[in-house]
């Protein structure tokens, strides 16, 4: 047992490699990092940076293909690295734990909840009895919230939501007393409302029990929510540690500054600040010296030869840059002014959608004998989207935002309503569209892996829609594909490449040219950022928006990603589960009034603009009443009473022409939202 | 021209062949150089051969293996060495032919039921369900049957008895290979493109299920000898005087005390070019799934 002062956890130049091919490749150089008792260090860095790598020593885990060259992990005293397989059970799950991302995977599906967090417990010998077990796996559920333990005790993985789910690792790391948490991405794959009650969770127990955390993630907006002191991490260097504030107000490292101003920012209206990163991390690039070098805008050639060590230039702040002291920490000065877009008048509708239900697969003639029929998943739909403005869906998953979509670009015919595309009623199936229709409506997914056949050539991915839909000279193809490519900046010479020969970011672009080579006037992107990093991400966004001033593209944009909506979009509806909430101008829905919904969103966004966030907030319901007349009852903070539940709620317009379905007067939403 | 390039062209040199050849598994490369012998006799055989296939008392009848006769003679004084090396292509021939055609049908069923689901998919499945339900053999020979004796001993009655009897395996194979391919985007893409079932199945199922369907080919070729072997025991097969191997075998098997060579030799010849393929197949299997790319 270390004494109380001493570090909790400690790393210290650690060199990590992993077998490539023939050789070695550095993954961590010389990285050393303290964790304190009771304290949080949040972990970030983009993909391929060796976060995971990272926290896996902490917890005395090598991938058997890696060999530490130098360094030792230290955990309470003892140097992880050199314990045998046996010592190392002992201390795992007992005084450092692991909470995964994934709680689905993490989860073993033939077990119920309650005996895995028991195996824990007699595993360690932690409890002396049954009895006591069991009543320390109910102490534990309830100590994450979950509500009647004994019950949820018995439950199997498959019949609990993905947040209730991650409670349940939470609850299992717990079980006995950590001394150290080690969190990796917790929060990643769960909608913005459940991470806001994990990250809510996770500063309680810590609160409560003072145990220390890493917390590693590539989301800024959550470190600044829940750390202490944050590590930023880039090619396996660490290349500065501050506390929270420090780092978000007067970051040195031009990485770090990068980072942060990648990150598009709901609370300013969606303007970026500072200058985005550029480039993207190639590990088989890497200068001898800075490894940030070729995509730094402060480098000297001096740079990519002199490797560069932390040095410590304050209060706990240690950067990893030799230029820090010639590099202006305060990133909101270089502000890039919000790009504004010509208003233009009342314009034209594209497509329009009256009363549409959307429900997925057909009845047979079994069903009807039953009297089965599937589920509801968009209910009675009306919307319009005007020629050459970006049309932003937004709604948490599940909401109806991809069924939307399916059925615009013909997969869903209509259950009832109709869509209509530039005045004429568009066919509900793409069997019954006309080639031109096909051509107008294309449409972007999300993940760039799955939206390319993997044996096709970029060049042959991108010939099909012309032969397709343009009547164009078989000539003239290769032209036209070459204009494509550059339209989305992907070089010429890319076009007889495979996509496994191309990164993330750069397999979304050809996604994009693929469905712009055609031409179209209505533009699905579904989802398209989400999959790519922060800094990839920052690229398409660019991307978008010069597409959307230089072109006259209509885009329905759907997104879970709030900020990102709110830099590109001009109109934004809020779904949800199946029911449009609020529609109306972009700059209207993020500003009061809100739909309490909307508001709820809003609320659970991590932002490091908003950075004092009042733990105590109200806790809402985890699932809204089935059967009530407004789809958010039992969620919804302003509930009316039985009205809501009773009366559906009607569609109100405010002043400002906002459209919002609620029985609060939009003035009476106002007031709420502003916490009258 | 598209379609050229979605297969993808790919060029070689010759320190890519060699460090190919390194990394390959231990199975491939015994199986590589059996089917080469195979291939090599079935092509060069008949020129260097001493005797024709059907060539009567070319020495005397049954004589014991020696320097003018390897593997001995038959009842009828034929060289049975002779005869082996003139089957040598026969079987190959039959083999590949008929496991083509069998690659060929049940590839283009079981994708297009894949990509189409619906009352298609479930009327051709049920339909091959119930032909797989029918030992393969008894399968064969109700083909065979049913064509009549007119066509009894005809090479290509053989080759389509062989493809009639492999094309549902091969359906069942290619959709399930074809499903894991239809969920993902790219597919709903080319569908919303306004493309013909038969486009989506050749550009974009097709060329992402050929690592499955190359296996399940060299695995058929293997299975081939032993059918058309066994076809030919039960005297469904070639006709006599047809050096085909497992014609051979039933030809002799009386004499396997008397002359255990004349028996033993085409046996040896058929069980080798099966352990061959298979090894061949095996590792290419490996290859295939081990998905390590060869860049430069």
């Amino acid at each position: 047992m270390s004494s109380s002062s001493g570090p909790v956890a400690r790393l210290e130049g650690v060199r990590l490699d992993y077998r490539h091919r023939d050789g070695w490749l550095r993954v961590l150089q010389d990285v050393s990092l303290d964790i304190s008792p009771g304290e949080v260090v949040g972990l970030v860095g983009e993909s391929g940076c060796g976060k995971s790598t990272l926290s896996g020593l902490l917890l005395g885990y090598r991938h058997p293909s890696a060999r530490v060259t130098n360094g030792r992990a230290m955990f309470e005293g003892t140097d992880l690295l050199k314990l045998d397989r046996e010592t190392l059970d002992r201390i795992r799950g007992r005084r450092v734990a692991l909470i995964p991302q994934n709680p689905t995977t993490s989860l073993n599906p033939s077990m119920r909840v309650g005996d895995q967090i028991a195996e824990v417990l007699r595993f360690h010998g932690v409890t002396p009895s049954g009895p006591a077990t069991t009543k320390r796996v109910h102490e534990v559920l309830e100590s994450v919230s979950l509500a009647d333990p004994s019950r949820t005790a018995r439950r199997f993985p498959h019949q609990l939501s993905g947040g209730q789910q991650q409670r349940v690792t939470i609850a299992m790391a717990l079980a006995c007393n950590p001394s150290l948490l080690v969190l990796d991405e917790p929060t990643t794959g769960l909608d913005v409302t459940t991470q806001d009650q994990i990250l809510r969770l996770l500063a309680n127990l810590r609160a409560l029990h003072g145990m220390a955390m890493l917390y590693v993630t590539h989301d800024l907006g959550v470190v600044a929510q829940i750390a202490d002191r944050v590590c930023v991490m880039y090619a396996g260097h660490v290349v500065e540690t501050a506390s929270k504030t420090v780092v978000f107000d007067r970051p040195r490292h031009p990485y770090t500054q990068g980072l942060i101003a990648s990150i598009p920012r709901i609370a300013e209206g969606g303007a970026r600040t500072g200058l985005p990163l550029k480039g993207l991390l190639r590990r088989s690039e890497l200068p001898r010296g800075c490894p940030f070098f070729p995509r730094c805008d402060f480098s000297r050639p001096s740079c990519g030869d002199t490797p560069q060590r932390l040095e410590t230039i304050g209060d706990e702040h240690q950067v990893a840059c030799q230029r820090w002291k010639d590099i202006n920490p305060d990133v909101d000065s270089t502000r890039v002014p919000p790009q504004v877009r010509p208003e233009s008048g009342p314009n034209e509708t594209l497509l329009s959608l009256e009363h549409v239900s959307l429900r997925y697969g057909r009845r047979g003639p079994f069903d009807k004998l039953l009297g089965v029929s599937a589920p509801t998943v968009v209910h009675d739909v009306s919307l319009t989207i005007g020629r050459g403005e970006v049309f932003a869906l937004v709604g948490e998953s599940g909401s109806g935002k991809s069924t939307i979509a399916n059925a615009i670009s013909g997969l869903l015919a209509p259950f009832t309503g109709q869509l209509r595309f530039c005045d004429d009623v568009l066919p509900g199936t793409v069997e019954e569209r006309s080639a031109n229709l096909k051509r107008r409506i294309q449409y972007i997914f999300q993940n760039p892996d799955a939206s390319l056949n993997p044996r096709a050539r970029v060049r042959s991915s991108l010939a099909r829609p012309i032969t397709k839909f343009l009547s164009v000279a078989s000539s003239e193809v290769g032209a036209r594909i070459a204009t494509a490519l550059g339209e989305v900046r992907i070089p010429e010479n890319y076009a007889v490449r495979y996509p496994d020969q191309l990164s993330g970011g750069e397999r979304q672009r050809v996604a994009l040219a693929r469905a712009l080579i055609a031409r179209p006037d209505l533009l699905l992107c579904d989802e398209v950022l989400s999959s790519l990093d922060v800094s990839v991400q920052a690229s398409i966004l660019g991307l978008l928006e010069a597409l959307k001033h230089d072109t006259a593209v209509t885009m329905l944009f759907i997104s879970h990603d709030l900020a990102v909506v709110r830099s590109l979009a001009d109109r934004v509806a809020v779904l949800f589960q199946g029911h449009l909430c609020e529609v109306g101008d972009k700059n209207l829905v993020f500003a009061p009034p809100f739909h309490p919904y909307t508001h709820s969103l809003l609320q659970a966004v991590p932002d490091f603009g908003k950075r004092a966030r009042s733990i105590d907030a109200p806790e809402v319901g985890a699932s809204p009443q089935a059967g009530a007349a407004c789809a958010f009852v039992g969620r919804c903070p302003w509930q009316l009473g039985n009205r809501c539940v009773e009366e559906p709620p009607p569609w109100r317009t405010s002043r400002a022409g906002l459209r919002i379905r609620c029985h609060h007067e939009p003035k009476d939403l106002e007031r709420l939202a502003n916490g009258e | 021209m598209t379609t050229r390039a979605s297969l993808g062209v790919v060029s070689f040199s010759r320190a890519d062949v060699v460090r190919f050849w390194r990394q390959a598994p231990a199975s491939f490369r015994i199986g590589t150089a059996v089917l080469a012998f195979h291939i090599a006799v079935a092509i060069t055989g008949p020129l260097w051969a001493p005797y024709g296939q059907a060539d009567l008392f070319v020495g005397p009848a049954l004589a014991a293996p020696g320097w003018s006769h390897p593997f001995g003679t038959d009842v009828l004084g034929r060289d049975v060495f002779s005869r082996v090396v003139h089957g040598a292509h026969l079987v190959i021939v039959l083999s590949v032919l008929g496991t083509l055609i069998g690659v060929v049908v049940g590839t283009t069923i079981g994708l297009l039921s894949a990509y189409l689901r619906g009352w298609f998919d479930t009327l051709v499945m049920r339909l091959i369900e119930t032909l797989i339900s029918i030992p393969y053999l008894v399968l064969a020979l109700l083909a065979v049957a049913a064509a009549g004796p007119e066509y009894a001993g005809d090479p290509v009655l053989l080759v389509l008895v062989v493809g009639f009897v492999f094309s549902p395996r091969v359906a069942r194979m290619a959709r399930a290979a074809g499903l894991d391919v239809v969920t993902r985007d790219f597919v709903t893409i080319a569908r919303l493109r306004g493309e013909s079932p038969w486009s989506v199945v050749v550009r974009e199922l097709l060329p992402n299920a050929t690592g499955t369907l190359l296996v399940e080919f060299a695995l058929r070729t293997g299975y081939a000898p032993v059918l058309i072997g066994t076809l030919g025991f039960l005297g469904f097969g070639l006709r006599p005087p047809s050096p085909e191997w497992g014609l051979m075998i039933s030809e002799y098997r009386n004499l396997l005390l008397a002359s255990p060579f004349v028996v033993l030799m085409p046996g040896l010849m058929l069980a080798s070019l099966i352990i061959g393929l298979n090894m061949w197949t095996e590792g290419l299997a490996r290859i295939l799934g081990r998905s390590v790319r060869y860049d430069e």
